[in-house]
């Protein structure tokens, strides 16, 4: 496992730069479509980039309805879905398209590199990868939503009260739920950039025949439906998880 | 696992999300919204629109159906009026013709009449003179039963020519 450069390292705050990093550019890439979609962006006459934002703002829109109780709950969750879908579509594909690791031999103690991390990493410091397959990041997401359903829960005591009086066990879920939502993410990102470096690592027959080529582009393909399905799987959760937590009207669309 | 779990990764991965949500939300999602809810906006608008469009056009096909049918009544009143004028014209024309042939039947009669009276004047003004004649020839002449008889024979010529 490649080590990774860190701000705040051997505190308690210790922060991956390379996930923070891949943050920001995954945001930044979603961000610069939207604005070339937008260029030539018409009210009669769609065209081009516009029908495809538009289609993931309908597609969002349908996700959001089929798994929140009204309308309300659509327009606050909606905002969030779209760009949370987006956003995790190109933040898991950004790992798919490459991983970037540099060979140090010498520790960086303002990175937070020291000898014993690059004796296990064999001296590979990661420095572009998906965001979404480091633990604590997906984990960070999923207690963001947690946070933002209970705080909606929140906004109705007496029924966000009454739920867990008519069944206990729900707390327990409040625990796994997120759990599982950040894990479930992390898992799938994870496991097919390790393989995909497994395979590229493996030695060629006879010295020069890439016999890897084959698993890699079997795994590629596969991995690149698993980072769209997660995205997906990862926003309909969400939605879902806050609708669960939205009370109030009880007009049903 | 809890070696692996960064809690700065997490609290920077949550705060660094909601900042980049924060700005793909205001400068990437919102024109797009408010795209779809122009969009939407000017499609209702062009369905209430369309309605009322209706709505105008049935009420112009209601009152054009009206007006013809204004249009349709008042011609037939005004034809059968126009037949009750002349059936009432053609009556006083007929009228004034009978009158009007009845006077003249009466003059040519009665012109008739006066004709037959002179006629018949004539005649017998003619028949008197004859007479005197016919009397004065028989007093001059020696009456014989010859010549009388063909005085008579004459006479009744004359006659008979004067009468028709």
């Amino acid at each position: 496992m490649p080590a990774f450069p860190y701000l705040f390292a051997g505190t308690i705050f210790k922060t991956n730069l390379i996930t923070l990093a891949m943050i920001i550019l995954s945001g930044l890439v979603v961000l610069i479509v939207l604005r070339i979609a937008m260029r030539k962006m018409s009210v009669n006459h769609p065209t081009g980039m516009q029908n495809f934002v538009e289609w993931l703002i309908d597609f969002t829109t349908t996700l959001a309805r089929d798994t929140t109780p009204d309308n309300a709950t659509v327009r606050f969750v909606l905002p969030f879905a779209f760009v949370m879908i987006f956003f995790l579509f190109v933040a898991n594909w950004l790992g798919l398209i490459m991983t970037i690791a540099i060979h140090i031999n010498q520790p960086v103690a303002a990175w937070g590199i020291s000898a014993n991390d690059l004796l296990q990493a064999h001296g590979e410091v990661m420095v572009f990868d998906s965001p979404t397959a480091n633990m604590s990041m997906t984990l960070g997401l999923a207690v963001m939503v947690w946070l933002i359903s209970h705080g909606r829960g929140l906004r109705h005591p007496v029924q966000y009260l009454k739920h867990y009086g008519a069944n206990p066990m729900g707390i327990i879920e409040e625990i796994t739920n997120p759990l599982t939502h950040g894990m479930r993410l992390y898992g799938n990102i994870f496991a097919g950039e390790a393989l995909i470096g497994v395979i590229l690592s493996m030695p060629m027959l006879f010295g020069f025949v890439p016999t890897g080529i084959v698993f890699l582009i079997v795994w590629l393909l596969y991995s690149a439906f698993v980072s769209t399905i997660q995205a997906y799987v990862f926003t309909i959760l969400m939605s879902l998880y806050i609708g669960q937590k939205s009370y109030g009207s009880h007009g049903h669309h | 696992m809890w070696r692996v779990f960064e809690l700065g990764t997490f609290i920077v991965s949550i705060v660094g999300f909601l900042i980049v949500f924060w700005i793909i939300f205001h400068y990437g999602y919102k024109p797009f919204a408010n795209i779809l809810e122009k969009r939407r906006q000017y499609v209702e608008s062009q369905i209430s629109d369309a309605e009322a469009r209706k709505q105008q056009a049935d009420n112009v096909l209601a009152e054009n159906q009206k007006l013809l049918e204004d249009a349709r009544k008042q011609s037939r009143e005004i034809l059968d009026g126009a037949r009750l004028r002349a059936d009432e014209h053609m009556r006083s024309v007929i009228e004034a013709a009978e009158k009007e042939s009845r006077r003249l039947l009466e003059e040519a009669r009665e012109q008739i009449e006066r004709e037959r009276k002179e006629t018949l004047e004539t005649v017998l003004q003619t028949a008197s003179a004859l007479t005197v004649q016919v009397a004065e020839k028989l007093l001059m002449n020696h009456v014989s039963a010859a010549v009388h008889e063909e005085l008579e024979k004459e006479a009744e010529e004359r006659l008979g020519e004067l009468v028709w």
